[in-house]
């Protein structure tokens, strides 16, 4: 880490700290009282540490995938609805297969990132074919995701012992084993954690990964170097779609062991913040998303003990990525809104 | 259908068009002064929350309505600041600010009013719900004839076009950028007052649902020009009010669908645009 | 690093004064300065009336028109509005009183070069300047076009304004300027009248020392490799056709946006093209605009080295970079064509520009390509690289190289070519062969319609 970025980094340590005592003076609490509530939601005790890291894992999978989509110049903001299709996937078949527990639950795995994959790549396919603007596509998606996803749930794939929008419970074997018994972290963390590193591999020594950056970098120069802008974007935001559903999957298999239109508080969105903190870059990502994970778990201790409301958080997060705006995340490319 | 029913169709389209339409308006403005605004759904929650709160505080909807608007304006001017002062990314600025706004809008709910997800009603200009239509549709054509015919509107187009030109004209393209995008913000924040006091009398989470992102669509459909972006945002209220008027009507049409209808609709005219949608050249390059 | 270090200059009314360096040495930092577009950090600057900057690359508005540009900052008005009446007469009658006819509503986007700078021309000249500053204002003219500005330029002399000529051709300064300032490496190193220093002293002040020369080359004959027959790129032209020898430079001259680009892209295979296109299988691209279509800045020298790679023949790739080999290739390109840096691994930026573009013709050369096509390979690039630069393509036509270049410098095409095209309005016009360049006629083909 060089000393630009640790400037930044302190320097955003440092506002995140005034924010929140600021948001606690707020709300009639004590700064002492309120940090206190905070660490000690995010890492407390066994129960609280598993709880940041199951909110760190249900980042962690989007992050990367935004990460991805960025880094190929593409704005994808459309993970959220890229994860719920993914999850509605594997939430699918995981109550249709009749398979030994590992293998279900790599399929279910495999469900989730082509649910997502095929969502994204909806989008890459019409920046590829019609040069759409990703922003725009990757957020109607959303919209349409969600639409679909009740329709389907509420309709022809309504499950009988559904109390809700939601399908039929997964068989207790495909459940995803946890770390830490009784609590919400699964083995869907390390799962991630090894995603990030093979994300790293790809980026940095395939030939894959050298012609998204450059895409993303300096499109004409790519282009003029025989790179073919349209599948890159296509292969981008199908991956980006992938790991984004492959979160999805998680939280199905892992959280509530069922699919649910609910399953996810705007994972999808905070994952951008997370993707954009950890400037992205997939090992830094990981970090990032810890430091979201726990933002989340304390801020519920925080919104529990002492009164402050959560969405407290969300502004923070919001202020952390206005912060580090200023640092040119997609190089010479800059914004697009073309 | 009778005719008063496409009657009433089009009254509903324009009423739900009209916050799109004024979200677009300023997005036209801040995009052709070059400055790219993701913060529109941003602007119209600060602006929606803030004429809610003021309204119930001062107990007067014109303050509120007012209120709206400058708070509206502040957040398009810390766009605009970071954007020309600070040369920040400004589509990761506006998502920031987004996330700023919305959070900050929830928060405020608890905080100020001690319960989630909605204000207690508060008073209200329902009765102004009409003329601000009409000034919507005027603003629209006001601005497309500032930006063609006047000198403020040819040395803000030049702004986004070639900022290094502007300047050499005797032109300051930051003040320009700046002072378009607090404008921008203050015409989403207009969009949010019509939302939260003139059609309901309320704030609620969620309640720009995706508004301030169809009206950047809307400017892009438009090709950043005030007409045409106002004239897409009414298209959408009208495939929002067909959403409405055919729900349940015909068997076969699940109601999701319909409810997705604008935006679906948006996604196929993605197809068929693009490409040949040029946006002002300068657009989102920080000035030096 | 100093951009400029103590300079004085002093511009008078009614004179050309020349102000010459070559790229790189600061000039458009100066002239900035001068105009009072860009803020000194030390000295004082006096003026008395405006100062009016011509621009390299020229600062209109592409997607208005003429009239708009023109009175941009300074619109005539009708209650609030503008009123276009009186600027479209304004522009008509300035572009009278100095001999710069332009229609005032063409869209500046639909304009030829030497059009466009026209209406650069105007813009400034309709603030009323004392002090008129060009800068590299026949970059991209024909002959022709070149004497027109002159006569322009004595014109507005006449009436009493100061002309400052930035440019580096040393022509064109000793047959109009009345004064010549040399700069180097921000520094003023030379400042006289015309008549008390000459053409040599002059270069030599320029680069401070010898300027480099390239040995003599014998016109060669060698079997036809690239054939182009009735090629047409739809919006650029309809039917060319041309043919190129092994071991043979054709240089391409012509005024900028006469189809060259089109031309280039479609012997690169890089956009759609009817007719046919024979040409061997191995080929180097030097592409004329480095920073926006050959390299990336932020990236390392290695691997802007591997960007090349992408299109090179060769045996199926593996899905993995093999970065060992890529390194080895860097520093083989950095050795042989003298690119100097602090390591392979910093960033391309921390280069100077001519030792970018040796990277970026190093790159193109290496693999000895079978064919090379060049386009402006030294636009911008100090003596000393461009140099390098001619040695190297020189060398590669020696190794039996087919090469087709392009460029917007008839001296550097008549320094290297066996044989010169006029391209102008999509045709190709012309030939003259066995490097006998006649520079009146090619100057006249460039602009024939």
């Amino acid at each position: 880490m060089n000393g630009e970025s640790a400037k930044a980094l302190l320097l955003g340590t440092l506002g995140v700290v005034a924010a929140m005592s600021l948001a606690m003076l707020a709300s009639h609490v004590s700064p002492i009282l309120g940090f206190n509530a905070f660490f000690y939601g995010a890492f407390g005790g066994k129960q609280q540490i598993a709880e940041t890291l199951a909110s760190t894992t249900a980042l962690l999978f989007p992050a990367l995938g935004i990460a991805i989509a960025f880094r190929a110049g593409l704005f994808n903001i459309g993970a959220e609805g890229q994860l719920l299709i993914g999850g509605l996937f594997a939430g699918w078949l995981g109550t249709r297969i009749h398979v030994p527990p590992a293998f279900a639950i790599a399929a279910i795995f495999l469900a989730g990132a082509i649910g997502g994959g095929l969502w994204g790549a909806i989008a890459g396919w019409l920046k590829a074919a019609r040069d759409a603007n990703e922003v725009i596509s990757t957020l109607m998606l959303n919209f349409i995701a969600a639409s679909l996803a009740l329709y389907l749930v509420t309709g022809p794939l309504r499950a009988p012992d559904a109390a809700g929008p939601e399908l039929s419970l997964l068989p207790h074997a495909y459940w995803l084993p946890t770390l830490l018994p009784q609590t919400r972290a699964t083995i869907a963390l390390p799962i991630a954690l090894i995603a990030a590193s093979a994300l790293r591999f790809v980026l940095d020594n395939t030939w894959f990964g050298y012609r998204l950056r450059a895409a993303g970098e300096a499109p004409e120069a790519a282009r003029r170097a025989g790179i073919s802008l349209s599948r890159v974007a296509l292969w981008a935001m199908a991956w980006s779609g992938a790991l984004a559903g492959m979160g999805g999957a998680a939280l199905v298999a892992g959280e509530l062991h069922r699919f649910n239109t609910q399953l996810s508080p705007g994972y999808g969105f905070i994952a951008i913040a997370v993707a954009l903190v950890g400037g992205l870059e997939p090992l830094a990502i990981c970090v990032a998303a810890l430091a979201f994970g726990a933002l989340e778990s304390g801020g519920l201790a925080l919104q529990a003990v002492a009164g402050v409301p959560k969405d407290a958080i969300h502004v923070i997060e919001g202020l952390l990525v206005f912060a580090l705006a200023a640092r040119r995340y997609l190089g010479a490319r800059g914004a697009t809104a073309r | 259908m009778t005719l008063s029913l496409v009657f009433s169709l089009l009254a509903l389209a324009l009423v739900r068009g009209t916050p799109i339409l004024l979200a677009s308006l300023g997005g036209v403005l801040s995009e052709r002064a070059g400055i790219v605004n993701i913060a529109l759904e941003g602007e119209m929650t600060a602006g929606a929350f803030a004429a809610a709160l003021l309204s119930y505080f001062t107990r007067d909807p014109w303050l509120g309505a007012i209120g709206g608007v400058a708070v509206g304006a502040s957040v398009g001017f810390a766009l605009g600041f970071a954007a020309t002062r600070w040369r920040v990314d400004q589509i990761v600025a506006g998502m920031g600010i987004n996330l700023i706004c919305t959070g900050g809008a929830a928060f405020g709910l608890i905080f100020v009013f001690n319960q989630a997800g909605v204000t207690p009603q508060v008073p209200a200009i329902n009765q102004a719900l009409w003329p601000m239509v009409f000034l919507g549709i005027l603003l629209a054509a006001a601005l497309q004839w500032t930006l063609a015919r006047t000198p403020i509107g040819l040395r803000l187009r030049a702004c986004g076009e070639n900022p290094h030109a502007a300047r050499a004209a005797g032109i300051d393209p930051l003040a320009v950028r700046l002072y378009a995008s607090a404008i921008a913000g203050g015409l989403a924040g207009l969009g949010g007052v019509f939302l939260a006091l003139g059609e309901l009398n309320l704030y609620s989470d969620g309640m720009i649902a995706g508004r301030g992102f169809i009206a950047l669509a809307a400017v892009i459909f438009g090709r950043w020009t005030p007409l045409g972006a106002a004239g897409v945002a009414l298209i959408f209220g009208l495939l929002e009010a067909l959403q409405f008027a055919l729900q349940g009507t015909i068997a076969w049409l699940p109601s999701d669908f319909l409810q997705a209808l604008p935006y679906i609709a948006a996604l196929l005219a993605l197809l068929g645009a693009s490409g040949r949608y040029r946006p002002p050249a300068a657009e989102g390059k920080p000035y030096p | 690093m100093q951009v400029l270090d103590d300079v004085d200059l002093r511009c008078e009314a009614g004179e050309i004064h020349a102000l010459v360096g070559e790229n790189g040495a600061g000039k458009s930092t100066l002239a900035a300065i001068a105009a009072g577009e860009l803020a000194a950090d030390a000295g004082e600057i006096e003026r008395k009336g405006r100062v009016g900057l011509v621009h390299q690359h020229f600062a209109l508005i592409e997607r208005l028109r003429v009239w708009e540009n023109v009175v941009l900052g300074h619109e005539p008005q009708q209650k609030g509005s503008i009123d276009q009446g009186a600027a479209r007469a304004f522009v008509r009658e300035i572009g009278e009183r100095y001999g710069l006819e332009v229609d005032p509503d063409a869209v500046v986007e639909t304009l030829p070069v030497g059009v466009r700078q026209r209406v650069e021309l105007l813009r400034e000249l309709a603030r009323d300047p004392s002090i008129l500053i060009l800068d590299e204002p026949t970059a991209a003219l024909s002959p022709g076009e070149v004497e027109r500005l002159f006569g322009t330029i004595a014109r507005l002399t006449d009436t009493g304004v100061g002309v400052l000529v930035i440019t580096h051709k040393l022509d064109e300064v000793f047959a109009h300027a009345g004064r010549v300032t040399v700069l180097r490496r921000g520094s003023i190193v030379e400042a006289r009248p015309i008549a008390e220093i000459t053409r040599v002293q002059v270069a030599r002040a320029m680069i401070g020392g010898e300027i480099p020369s390239i040995p003599p080359h014998e016109p060669t004959h060698g079997a036809i490799v690239v054939r182009v027959n009735s090629l047409a790129v739809p919006g650029a032209f309809e039917n060319l056709s041309l043919q190129i020898g092994a071991g043979e430079i054709l240089g391409i001259a012509g005024v900028e946006g006469n189809g060259q680009s089109a031309l280039a892209d479609a012997l690169a295979g890089l956009t759609a093209f009817r007719g046919s296109v024979e040409r061997p299988d191995t080929i180097g691209i030097i592409p004329q605009d480095r920073l926006l279509e050959a390299v990336i800045p932020a990236w390392s020298l290695v691997d802007n080295t591997i960007l090349g790679r992408e299109r090179s023949a060769g045996a199926a790739r593996s899905w993995r970079i093999d970065r060992a080999a890529a390194r080895e290739q860097c520093a083989a390109i950095v050795e042989r064509f003298d690119v100097r840096t602090a390591s392979i691994d910093a960033p391309l930026s921390t280069l100077s520009g001519g030792n970018q573009q040796k990277l970026v013709v190093g790159r193109a050369l290496i693999d000895n390509p079978a064919f090379v096509i060049a386009y402006n390979p030294t636009r911008g690039i100090d003596i000393g690289a461009t140099a390098t630069v001619h040695t190297e393509l020189l060398a590669a036509r020696n190794r039996g190289a087919a090469i087709l270049l392009i460029s917007f410098e008839l001296d550097e095409l008549f320094a290297l070519s066996d044989r010169i095209l006029v391209m102008a309005r999509g045709s190709l016009l012309g030939e003259f062969t066995d490097r006998r360049f006649d520079r009146e006629a090619i100057g006249r083909l460039m602009v024939s319609a």
